[in-house]
């Protein structure tokens, strides 16, 4: 677990077929003595002190056990509560009744369609809408975490003046005074800097505002913002595009640093018409096959057919290698992976003329998106699988570099800054903090008073999307609708209220505006008041105006420039020169959402890492410059450094280091302070997302980043297997015998009457994406513990994606795989309860019984899977009364003491048997019953219901000759059961198959 | 040398003892007694409301039917406090003058709501439904007691375990016809031995070993 390790030896034990078939870290490979004892500690924690040596100190520790034990009983209660009724009941609200708006999720300015699940006038839960003709009932963990952003108590509550408490009439005033002489001048010298805009209402503010005042400069910059993709278009068009694959038609795709199917506005839309492609592909016996190159591992490429680790300034050439593919030129030669690659893409690709998809990423550069382009044309594929349609976000903005260059002439007098954190985003060498002091009024508005807003003369808090009205453009362009479910907690104002406020100088006192603007936004003119309020409420019952995505539109390439000699790959061959490319983060994005706790202790999808940001560097580059896991690196470039600890990543490319967005905040009060590093002073302006050459030094220090990837190990099982096309099944053979148990049968099996519930995981459609750890945690009230409980293995969440590695250690194949508790008809864990606080029910499913658990974790440890938790600490009480706003009241708040797990989500089975019971006793009727994961899983990856009765889907699934059970051999017969993951027939990568 | 105890010193010791024993006997008794006492449980304590609103005269007198004021029982989980507007209906039109009733029209014209004492109340690991129960022939009377003759409003029952319980081991003791649920001085008619297990079948009531599953009210 410490020191470095021998990444050869490692290397050879893989490459031998001594090492496992799948492996989840390279601790787990190395199977050191260190590695196995910690395994071999149930409760890692609780090992230091049953190793205590002394018997007078045990003794001690549990007379104290015990004598504290009884304290546990005394919990508040007591006293009389009130009732409060309504003096006017509002129609349709019924007390402790689930009310559910239509509504849109903003992802960096992008939307999602959402149903917002409210009860007692409060936001509880999100979850798709499966009528959002772009997400289709899907969500991402942003999403599913905007509800606790709703509640969280570091949110700015109050207008700030010099960073002192102001308030709205003073702003106003103020502001006020100085709009003649802002009117008299033209604007000169204003400056709005928003975030990317899509969205029509506040697109329409800003040309009012620009109207106000002609000379008003308008900017947009993000943390990951889509600049490239957009100048790609430009460059290969002549015209900023948007590019959508269809995979409908497709036969098979390329991903050049694609990601599609990682954390983005994109993931939920795209990752959801991939995997039906993909579902309808493998129904006609095929595989809809991804080929992805990546100089980093992403979701996308951890999902590929056949990946290829490329460094990133070598993607250019491998497309130009595709073009040239694609023009009948000759393959590249060469035995080298990258080759032999890049020749089975391009044959693909030519078979499929018209039917492939090439794509790239956020983070591609515009000249790999002209290829890209460039390549889809020849390709005939454009028009076809690649779509273009105008640009969902609104262009005319320039850009923070433009701005920080303004600021410096002293050309910018006032900076209004709606909806950004430039102060933390920007690129170090625009030094965006300094310049921003030669302005002589600034204006911030945000969320939190961020780094930004800590700059700032004025601060004013906006307004979260659950308690505004607006609209948002998916990136198909459909207008999705933003509804309030709860009135403004802190007063805050909407971006649209605010600009409209700056270009007329009134209104945007009351909070109630935002409608007003909304509905003018929406109305055409010759509309009469009742057509539109009937159009109007229409949409807002749906969520979205229906037929807004944005058309289709022909394209015709430009011709391409002069080909640029292709450039030299990078070389980095200056010792201890590396290239550095940077990524959102996986879980917090670009640092507007760190300060939300759900999100900080969810594991990173490929590192499992929590609460930090790590230094990514190739299993080749630790062996070369003897780097361990933990080691503090030092990045620098241009006289700025970056340090944070070191993560050896397999799949990374050689001497590329990867460093994340959003973190190393600095702001008093706030969550996420002092947490893993910011990589924005590194960034390069010009190229946001690689940074060519970079020194790389180890400090000499060490803090091991905090992991669960080792926690809930199931040592060396068949736990993953994988499904080459048209090979015989993988799955356990159907119709053979139950083998026989030592145990009597729970349940007399007449007693099975009612619905007997059970979940099939389809672990090829599972894209490791953690919407469903996310929305668990929402709807079952799952604590969050913090990074050393966490360290201590004490993690919470009743559901885990599980990530295997299989094969090459450079090279690895990725497999994620969510485990929940397996609902054993024959549950291992109910043998070991002294007093019976976990036991099955007649539908099959396994009980915890909190009040019954006395705490011996025996349950914990007899469970072969490893999914239960259990409270050490009271991680529930101390929350703020307004965090506490967010618990769902149908599901225990578990206090100190006791054991919890997955319960398949049992107050939403309960409901759904209730409402049957009341109506004519009927069976409920299948996909009643959506279990919180499933219903927030992009990829419809989780099926849940009734498996006794065979119509249903879950009954299907499970007929699958995929389907097999997680350490079936156990005969501890789960009701949760997997199917296996797909892979090509004949592999000729060479990778696992 | 003298005796060290008088003769009565051996009284003393076995009363010693005897309370000794009596002590640990009687401990416990008198804690259990205690913790299920109406003190503990507020059981027949009616509490000082806003107003003193009678159940026996709208509810027995009157004749208003429960769900005048508690709409929601049939069909939800609460059964719902009756907002001011409920009573307004009425009192808008008579004793619009009463002292009694200043509280309601004042909640009524400021807007703000009346704070009742909450009467009945389950530990939050226990989740009840009023709708199902309703539903299925269990009468208001059952928990909630005589209502109809509560001049001011008290707990009729402690609601521990035992209690629920009770009805769902053997539910065919109480279940009601449908007409009956709302009747609050219902007892159990002569033949409900036979009555019962009919309604019970009639009711599709799962009852035994599947409604003392702890899934059905805790989660």
């Amino acid at each position: 677990m410490t020191g470095a390790p021998d990444i050869a030896a490692l290397r050879a034990k893989l490459a031998g077929g001594d090492g496992p078939r799948f492996w989840r870290s390279l601790d787990a490979v190395a199977d050191s003595p260190e590695f196995r004892a910690y395994l071999a500690a149930e409760f890692p924690s609780a090992s230091r002190l049953a190793a205590a040596p002394e018997r007078r100190g045990f003794l001690k520790l549990m007379a104290a056990s015990f004598a504290l034990g009884g304290l546990t009983a005394c919990g508040g209660g007591g006293g009389r509560d009130h009732e409060v009724p309504y003096v006017n009941q509002p129609e349709r609200i019924v007390p402790g009744t689930d009310l559910s708006y239509a509504s849109s999720a903003v992802f960096d300015g992008f939307g999602n369609g959402i149903l917002v699940t409210t009860r007692n006038g409060r936001p509880l839960k999100i979850e798709g809408n499966p009528q959002h003709p772009w997400s289709r009932g899907g969500t991402d963990v942003l999403a599913q975490a905007s509800v606790l952003g709703l509640y969280d108590p570091f949110r700015s509550q109050a207008v700030q003046h010099l960073g002192r408490p102001s308030s709205w009439a003073a702003f106003r005033a103020d502001l006020q005074g100085q709009m003649p002489g802002w009117r008299a001048n033209r604007g000169e010298g204003l400056a709005l800097l928003t975030g990317p805009v899509t969205s029509p209402g506040v697109a329409a503010q800003i040309a009012r505002l620009r109207t106000a005042y002609p000379a008003l400069r308008w900017y947009a910059g993000a943390g990951a913002s889509r600049d490239g993709i957009y100048e790609g278009a430009r460059r290969a068009y002549g015209r900023v595009l948007e590019t959508h694959p269809d995979f409908s038609r497709a036969r098979t795709i390329v991903a050049l640093d694609g990601d599609f199917l990682d954390l983005g506005p994109g993931q939920v839309g795209l990752s959801r018409r991939w995997i039906e492609a993909r579902r309808a592909a493998y129904a006609e016996g095929r595989l809809l096959t991804l080929h992805a190159a990546a100089p980093t591992p992403t979701l996308t490429s951890a999902k590929a057919d056949h990946g290829i680790v490329v460094p990133a300034g070598r993607l250019e050439a491998l497309a130009r290698d595709l073009l040239s593919l694609a023009a009948g030129g000759a393959a590249p030669g060469g035995d080298d992976p990258v080759s032999r690659w890049a020749r089975d893409a391009g044959t693909a690709l030519n078979q499929a003329r018209g039917a492939g998809i090439v794509t790239a990423g956020l983070s591609a550069g515009p000249e790999l998106h002209e290829l890209v382009h460039r390549l889809n044309g020849a390709l005939g594929n454009t028009g076809a699988t690649v779509i273009h349609t105008a640009p969902t976000e609104e262009t005319g903005a320039g850009t923070l570099a433009d701005l920080a260059e303004a600021m410096d002439h002293g050309a910018v007098k006032v900076l209004v800054v709606l909806g950004a954190n430039p102060v933390y985003e920007a690129p170090g060498a625009l030094d965006f903090a300094a310049r921003m002091k030669r302005v002589p009024l600034k204006i911030h508005a945000g969320l939190y008073y961020d780094e930004t807003g800590a700059h700032a003369d004025w601060h004013l808090p906006a307004a979260h999307p659950l308690e505004s009205w607006g609209d948002v453009r998916s990136l198909d362009g459909t207008v999705g609708l933003i509804q309030p479910t709860v009135a403004p907690l802190y007063n805050g104002r909407t971006l649209a209220e605010m600009l409209a406020f700056l270009a007329g100088g009134e209104g945007g006192e009351s909070g109630q505006d935002a409608l007003g603007l909304l509905k003018a936004q929406w109305r055409n003119e010759a509309e009469d008041d009742t057509a539109f309020e009937t159009r109007f409420s229409q949409a807002l019952r749906l969520g979205f105006w229906a037929d807004s995505a944005r058309p289709a539109e022909t394209v015709a390439l430009t011709q391409a420039a002069a080909a640029v000699p292709a450039a030299a790959p990078s070389s980095a061959t200056a010792a201890n020169g590396v290239e550095v490319v940077f990524r959102p983060d996986s879980t917090i994005w670009d640092g507007t959402h760190a300060d939300l706790a759900w999100l900080q202790e969810l594991p990173k999808p490929l590192t499992k890492v929590v609460w930090e940001n790590v230094v990514a560097v190739s299993p080749g580059l630790a062996e070369r410059a003897g780097i361990a896991t933990g080691d503090i690196l030092r990045v620098e470039a241009e006289g700025r450094t970056v340090e944070g600890p070191a993560w050896i990543l397999p799949g990374q490319a050689d001497d590329t280091v990867t460093l994340t967005l959003g973190y190393g905040r600095d702001v008093p009060d706030h969550l996420a302070r002092g947490l893993g590093y910011a990589s924005a002073p590194l960034r390069p302006p010009g190229s946001p997302w690689r940074l060519a050459d970079a020194r790389l030094t180890k400090t000499g220090e060490r803090r091991m980043p905090v992991t669960t990837q080792h926690l809930g190990t199931m040592e060396g099982q068949d736990l993953v297997r994988v499904q080459p096309v048209g090979a015989p099944p993988v799955g356990d053979p159907k119709g053979a015998p139950t083998p026989a148990s030592f145990y009597p049968p729970p349940e007399s099996q007449d007693r099975w009457v009612a619905a007997q519930w059970g979940m099939a995981i389809d672990l090829d459609a599972c894209i490791g994406c953690n919407a469903c750890v996310t929305a668990c945690q929402a709807e079952n009230n799952i604590p969050v513990v913090g990074r050393e409980e966490v360290e201590k293995g004490r993690w919470m969440g009743w559901l885990r994606v599980d990530r295997y590695y299989a094969g090459d250690l450079d090279a690895p194949s990725t497999h994620f795989q969510p485990v929940p508790c397996m609902h054993c008809e024959q549950a291992p864990c109910e043998l070991g309860c002294p007093v019976e606080a976990t036991l099955h029910d007649s539908e099959g499913l396994n009980l915890q019984v909190y009040n019954r658990c006395v705490g011996t974790r025996t349950c914990q440890s007899y469970c072969p899977y490893k999914v239960r938790r259990f409270n050490y600490l009271d991680y529930t009480g101390g929350m703020t009364p307004v965090e506490q706003q967010q618990r769902n009241p149908e599901v225990t708040v578990r206090s100190r003491g006791v054991m919890e797990k997955c319960t398949y989500c049992i107050q939403r089975i309960t409901a759904a048997r209730i409402t049957s019971a009341k109506d004519a006793h009927a069976p409920i009727p299948d996909g009643t019953v959506e279990t919180a994961c499933q219903g927030a899983c992009p990829t419809r990856a989780i099926t849940f219901g009734n498996v006794a009765d065979p119509g249903s889907q879950v009954s299907a699934a499970r007929r699958d000759p995929r389907e097999y059970a997680l350490l079936g051999h156990l005969n501890t017969r789960p009701r949760t059961t997997y199917l296996a993951e797909l892979a090509p027939a004949a592999d000729s990568n060479g990778r696992e198959g | 040398m003298a005796q060290l105890f008088t003769p009565g010193a051996d009284a003393l010791y076995r009363l010693a003892l005897m309370t000794g024993v009596a002590c640990l006997v009687g401990l416990p008794v008198l804690a259990a007694g205690i913790v299920r006492s109406n003190y503990v449980t507020g059981v027949g304590i009616a509490p000082a409301q806003p107003l003193p609103f009678s159940h026996k005269h709208h509810s027995g007198e009157l004749g208003i039917q429960c769900r005048y004021c508690h709409t929601t029982v049939d069909r939800e989980a609460t059964a719902g406090i009756p907002p001011t507007h409920t009573c307004m209906t009425c009192h808008s039109q008579i004793w619009t003058g009463s002292d009694m009733l200043k509280p309601v029209r004042d909640s009524y014209a400021q807007d703000k709501p009346l704070e009742w004492v909450r009467l009945n109340k389950l530990p939050q690991y226990v989740y009840y439904n009023h709708s199902v129960h309703v539903t299925k022939g269990i009468g208001c009377s059952t928990c909630h007691g005589d209502v109809t003759s509560m001049q001011m409003t008290y707990r009729a029952n402690a609601f521990e375990m035992q209690f629920c319980l009770d009805c769902h081991r053997a539910p065919e003791k109480y279940v009601r016809t449908p007409d009956q649920v709302w009747n609050m001085t219902w007892a159990p008619p002569a033949d409900q031995a036979t009555l019962g297990p009919k309604l019970v079948a009639q009711y599709h009531i799962r009852g035994g070993e599947r409604l003392t599953e702890c899934g059905i009210c805790h989660r």
